[in-house]
């Protein structure tokens, strides 16, 4: 009897916690096929609202929402340039190694507009340092290192 | 969930919590003020801390990131923090004059002027630079008054054992955020355990944070709380939290 009674438990308490959970990841859409692993674990470690404090609570919210957004169009963006990139290489199948390279230049030339947030650097970068700071020259892009909170990201400059 | 537990007329241990929903029960508020008093008038201490952060993907899959944390405090002006887990490994520094946060893998770190007392830079690093700093919320002088305001549920749930020592569990509620606390039995009234959850979203992900290795009022080497950049590190900066959110 009580097996039966922890069966019917176990039956509704997996029903419960499933349509608890639905109206809240329903809304948010899957966009995972152009970007790395780590990418859309990041970009969905920014877009969970998480609060680890009580203190400053209702205060952070706006910011965080914020930041979600940032990150979102981040994401977006660099869908684009992959898609981008992938159609190029696509077309480009018996170019030598070199040419390849150039293309995926181009494609990514411009892309970003200065103070652009991304998790990771793209391949290719070559590092130079100006003014006593580091850069990160990928592409057309240049990059610096700088911390978003407790995470070090990589933001668009102008060396 | 509860609510199904409820309906089929199963006893849980928080079914009579529930039946006193939005009730404060006093010694619970008290408990926890003996509690916040304890680690107010604490000179210094060293704790460390394991945290799991619930994350969950898109997808639905829940993901848990776990942190481990070292921190060490001397009053007014001075903390340590060191965070080791999943992708992340960092120190930070506070002296009474500036914050660093220092990556070892990448060989980082950051510096800037800071407030003058750790409230302050609490307030700074997380309003600033949305830099979360470990147990930040218990650290707070006026840790009381800022937990308690608006709490609208208190309890006392009972017993538990942490990490091998007998604490009461707290389960106090406030609008969109229920926390729970765990206080050690005895004349030495600090927190083994800390768990936050969002309650605004059906989701209802926490932060659980369990505290253990308590020290009070170490040795500590005032050395400890001043950053020296090895020869290979590079200075970068923070990102102000606010501009970077309107970009």
């Amino acid at each position: 009897m009580n097996i039966i009674k922890l069966t019917i438990l176990a039956v509704v308490a997996g029903m419960a916690f499933f349509v608890d959970l639905s109206p809240a990841t329903s809304p948010i859409p899957m966009e995972v096929q152009f970007v790395s692993e780590a990418q859309a674990i990041f970009g969905v470690r920014r877009r969970a609202i998480r609060r680890g404090v009580v203190v400053g609570y209702a205060a952070a919210e706006g910011a965080e929402a914020g930041a979600v957004a940032q990150q979102q169009a981040v994401t977006a963006e660099q869908q684009a340039t992959t898609a981008q990139q992938q159609s190029a290489t696509t077309q480009q199948q018996a170019a030598t190694a070199q040419h390849e390279n150039a293309v995926v230049t181009k494609a990514a030339a411009g892309a970003l507009a200065l103070g652009t947030v991304v998790a990771t650097l793209p391949g290719g970068c070559t590092q130079m340092s100006s003014g006593g700071i580091e850069y990160y020259h990928c592409g057309a892009d240049y990059y610096r290192a700088v911390f978003q909170g407790n995470n070090l990201v990589y933001v668009t400059a102008s060396p | 969930m509860v609510s199904a537990m409820t309906l089929l007329g199963i006893t849980v241990s928080g079914s009579d919590l529930l039946a006193q929903q939005s009730e404060v029960d006093p010694a619970a508020v008290q408990a926890f003020q003996k509690m916040t008093e304890f680690v107010v008038n604490l000179e210094g201490f060293s704790v460390s801390t394991q945290v799991t952060l619930e994350e969950l993907l898109d997808n639905g899959q829940r993901i848990d990131v776990d942190i481990y944390a070292n921190v060490v405090i001397q009053r007014p002006n001075k903390l340590r923090a060191a965070r080791l887990g999943d992708g992340v490994s960092q120190s930070f520094y506070y002296n009474g004059e500036t914050l660093t946060l220092y990556d070892p893998v990448n060989k980082v770190y950051a510096t800037e002027a800071a407030p003058k007392t750790i409230e302050g830079v609490l307030d700074y690093t997380r309003e600033n630079l949305g830099l979360i700093i470990p147990v930040a919320d218990l650290v707070y002088r006026n840790a009381f008054e800022l937990l308690m305001q608006d709490v609208n549920f208190a309890a006392v749930v009972g017993d538990a054992i942490i990490g091998g020592v007998h604490c009461t569990h707290l389960a106090f509620g406030r609008p969109d955020v229920d926390f729970q606390v765990w206080v050690a039995d005895g004349d030495v009234p600090y927190p083994c355990k800390y768990v936050v959850t969002d309650t605004s979203s059906p989701a209802l992900m926490s932060t659980v944070t369990v505290m253990g290795d308590w020290v009070f009022d170490p040795e500590t080497d005032a050395a400890v709380f001043y950053f020296v950049p090895p020869a290979d590190a590079q200075a970068v900066s923070f990102l102000p939290y606010n501009s970077s959110s309107e970009n």
